[in-house]
């Protein structure tokens, strides 16, 4: 009794320090520049690799069932023959002040130490709540136990779980690779240095349009990126607050109305 | 040693009858019915005590502060932030302390209810399938062997069809 | 009420209809009990062994058919709870016949909410994690979560609920327990817990029926507001509006209050001698009540198109042409709309209030409004959220469908097994109704 009496004193403490939700060990936050971007869809191949993400075949994908955690959207402006065809990669957006959290009953999502928004997989009971909210419509269910035959099950990557059904899931801004670049630099005594850390699709990106890093890290890539005028959020007016910043498309007639 | 006489009546005026005559030569009763005679009683005998509202105010008053504490307590026990929220949020404090003081004051009421209700007639067995149906019941207790006979008139002249005596060892 | 019937009558009627079983009544029960199992457990039994994709949601729409049916029972449930707690507080003499009948509709609706939350879940084996117990995993439950709200909302109700409907059985078990034999005594005896009915025990009774009213009666509204509450706690178009609390309440209300007319139809005609105590007066009674709530409903209805209108967001925009605009949709909107509002209109007249469609056709209207309604609200919703990429339909399995039917099914067979175990009106308070025998009438 005495130990739980401390132990309620001690977290009391903890969470009644100043600024406790802003005080981030790391803000991971990505930048997209869509003039950069081609739409090629190697990041969606490579999250595929990375993350084990079944395959689901033509008839689920119909549905609306498709698995890709990272998705380029595509949206058809004006009439043939004078036609424009935009895109964005669209994924988990990381929000600060994620819709999805407050959903969730079990705690199986919440938001981490690095300021990203984590989904605890075996916590998850699948209330639907989480993907109900989310505005972004990035959470995927496993609707079926998804099978890796031979040999594909060979080439699954063994940092990351194979999820079994019934449960929800999302991108993580691959934070195995986050936790392994971590870990390197625990053990040599250092931080994590800006370039470390390269999310699967950052690292695949034929033309370099996307970026990772740490926001707060004053001098990182991703902080210089963020200033640029260009910089949007996807749906900033409903006030998730989401880590993944957007920058403009220029074109002709000037800087398009849907990035 | 308890000796009672049971008389059962058609009507009910008649049963109070005779209840207040036996209550005012100072014995205890109590009267069997199967349909509440609440008022009835109230406007003969004056207002009963009602020792239940202590165990509902104990029951809200308990579920109010176990709701409270508990979802603060709980929250602090495993500190996880999500969406920006503080971790002791009160909107959902007041909800949950709110079903919980609900809940609480059912579940004592009930137990109120049980303890000073059903539990003193668990032994109790003397009962007539009529009194289950349409009879009324006067029970009059503590009742001497010399004394019987004038219980049993002062039921007779009020009307009861049935008297009865009943000894308990 | 007739005040010629004697006590001895009314005892012998009520619990005729517990221990005169005809053939009739075995071939239905068998019919509903086998159609229940095979229309509801089999298939849930094959979507926990397959997983949720044998239903027919997707990406965007993650609730659909199921918590539909959620929140409509929720809404069937809140009839009987209402009509015993404010009706009691409010000494309304004509509750007392159609109490019972009302409260057991609650229980068995509770008892189908509750599997519907674990037929919709992904994980129904793990369903007692969203309970806050102390376990080795030391985390408990996020109470900022309105799917939390929901667990201990309709914890305290349905325990609410069993609690009343017991509790204001017990006077007639015990007056069973003496006028009936073989099993059936031995369980009223054990179920009675003493009752004698002396003039302390009826005291304490009337006083923690009150108490139990006051506590209930708040509980009602709370529980539908706190489940429409994990739709307007989103951001979603179509579910974040602040109206949603009173019109949830309201059409549960509503539904309720039509359930309760079509259980009362259906048990007179299955149970004639019912018709002495449910009369022409108690239908004009309830029907005042769904007139006024329909009435309300459709002011609300009207107020959350236009509410949304008036917001003039392009997502809101978007939802209400989705929803009024398109087929099926819009058909499914204009029948909503005559059951709900049109429909309950027609109770103005009064001899139709007893009618043959008093009875029956209103009150069916209703439930299919109420139910279409939730269906226009939850799946609908989701098919146009924010990003037009996504834009998804949905369309319900057999799978989804064959357990929406399976629940009424096995609503419909366990009622039937609990008016032959309990008497469906409350003996005593129909007596209470007649009228207390004084020789002298004052």
């Amino acid at each position: 009794m005495a130990g739980l009496l401390a132990r309620i004193a001690e977290r009391w403490n903890i969470h009644r320090e100043p600024g406790f939700f802003k005080k981030l060990d790391h803000k991971w936050t990505m930048v997209i520049d869509l003039d950069k971007c081609n739409g090629c869809g190697a990041c969606v191949t490579s999250c595929y690799a990375e993350n084990n993400l079944p395959v689901v075949g033509k008839e689920e994908c119909g549905v609306s069932r498709a698995f890709s955690w990272l998705r380029i959207e595509r949206y058809v402006e004006g009439e043939y023959p004078d036609v424009k065809v935009k895109f964005i990669p669209v994924m988990c957006q990381h929000c600060s002040k994620a819709p999805c959290e407050t959903g969730c009953p079990v705690y199986a999502t919440y938001h981490n130490q690095d300021g990203l928004n984590v989904q605890v997989y075996n916590r998850c009971v699948g209330t639907f709540t989480c993907a109900t909210y989310c505005t972004y419509d990035v959470r995927r269910f496993n609707w079926r136990t998804y099978k890796f035959e031979q040999p594909l099950d060979q080439q699954l990557n063994p940092d990351v779980s194979v999820r079994e059904m019934g449960i929800m899931e999302k991108c993580t801004f691959c934070i195995q690779r986050i936790r392994a670049a971590k870990d390197k630099a625990k053990d040599e005594g250092k931080t994590v240095e800006d370039g470390d850390i390269q999310t699967a699709c950052v690292q695949t990106c034929p033309t370099g349009a996307m970026t990772f890093g740490d926001l707060q890290d004053a001098d990182s890539k991703v902080a210089k990126l963020a200033k640029s005028p260009r910089r949007y959020k996807l749906l900033e007016e409903l006030n998730t607050d989401p880590s993944v910043i957007y920058l403009k498309r220029v074109m002709k007639e000037g800087p398009s109305k849907h990035g | 040693m308890d000796n009672s006489i049971l008389g059962k009546f058609q009507y009910v005026d008649d049963l109070l009858a005779a209840a207040e005559t036996c209550k005012q030569s100072g014995y205890a009763i109590s009267i069997i019915s199967p349909v509440p005679l609440v008022h009835e009683i109230e406007h003969t005998f004056g207002e009963g005590k009602n020792p239940i509202k202590y165990f509902t105010g104990v029951g809200a008053v308990t579920g109010l502060l176990f709701g409270i504490l508990f979802t603060i307590i709980t929250s602090l026990l495993y500190v996880l932030p999500r969406a920006g929220r503080p971790i002791i949020a009160i909107p959902p404090t007041l909800l949950i302390s709110y079903e919980t003081t609900i809940l609480f004051g059912v579940l004592f009421t009930l137990l109120g209810f049980i303890v000073l209700a059903l539990v003193p007639y668990f032994k109790e067995s003397e009962y007539d399938v009529e009194i289950a149906i349409d009879a009324f019941g006067l029970r009059v207790h503590g009742v001497g062997e010399d004394k019987f006979s004038d219980i049993e008139k002062v039921m007779r002249e009020n009307g009861s069809s049935d008297v009865k005596r009943i000894e308990k060892k | 009420m007739d005040r010629s019937i004697t006590y001895k009558e009314a005892t012998e009627d009520i619990s005729g209809i517990i221990t005169k079983t005809g053939w009739r009544y075995y071939a239905i029960l068998t019919l509903m009990g086998v159609s229940g199992v095979s229309f509801l457990f089999l298939p849930w039994a094959y979507q926990i062994y397959a997983g949720q994709g044998v239903t027919g949601l997707n990406a965007p729409i993650f609730w659909g058919l199921y918590l539909v049916n959620f929140i409509y029972w929720v809404g069937i449930a809140h009839a009987g709870t209402l009509i015993s707690a404010m009706l009691y507080i409010t000494h309304t003499p004509w509750r007392r016949a159609i109490a019972r009948g009302a409260e057991t509709m609650t229980f068995f609706a509770l008892f189908l909410v509750t599997l519907f939350i674990f037929i919709h879940m992904g994980r129904p084996w793990n369903f007692y994690w969203t309970f806050p117990y102390p376990s080795q995993r030391e985390i408990w439950t996020s109470f900022v979560s309105p799917i939390t709200f929901d667990v201990f909302a309709i914890g305290t109700y349905t325990t609410s609920s069993i609690v009343f409907l017991f509790f204001g059985m017990i006077p007639d078990i015990a007056s069973l327990s003496h006028t009936t034999t073989g099993w059936r005594k031995s369980l009223y005896t054990f179920l009675s817990f003493g009752w004698r009915g002396t003039d302390r025990q009826w005291h304490l009774q009337a006083k923690a029926c009150m108490f139990f009213a006051a506590f209930i009666m708040p509980l009602v509204v709370s529980v539908h507001s706190v489940v429409s509450w994990d739709f307007a706690l989103s951001v979603v178009p179509g579910y974040a509006k602040t109206i949603f609390a009173p019109y949830f309440v309201t059409g549960a209300l509503l539904s309720g209050f039509a359930g309760v007319l079509l259980m009362l139809s259906v048990m007179r005609e299955a149970y004639p001698v019912i018709k002495k105590y449910v009369t022409a007066y108690h239908y004009d009674r309830v029907t005042v009540f769904v007139v006024v709530l329909s009435m309300i409903w459709s002011y609300l209805t009207l107020m959350e198109v236009v509410t949304g209108l008036y917001a003039n967001t392009s997502q809101e925009i978007e939802h209400l042409k989705y929803k009024l605009a398109i087929s099926p949709f819009s058909y499914l909107f204009a029948l909503m709309i005559f059951s709900n509002s049109v429909m309950p209109l027609l109770y103005i007249f009064k001899k139709l209030r007893s009618s043959f469609i008093g009875r029956f056709i209103i009150p069916v209207f209703v439930l299919v409004g109420m139910w279409l309604e939730r269906f226009l609200i939850v799946p609908n919703s989701l098919s146009r959220k924010f990003l037009p990429w996504m834009w998804h339909d949905y369309s319900p399995t057999w799978v989804e469908v064959s357990i929406t039917a399976g629940a009424f099914f096995f609503f419909i067979s366990m009622f039937m097994i609990f008016i032959k175990v309990f008497p469906i009106i409350a003996i005593f308070e129909v007596k209470e109704d007649i009228g207390i025998p004084m020789r002298k009438p004052h």
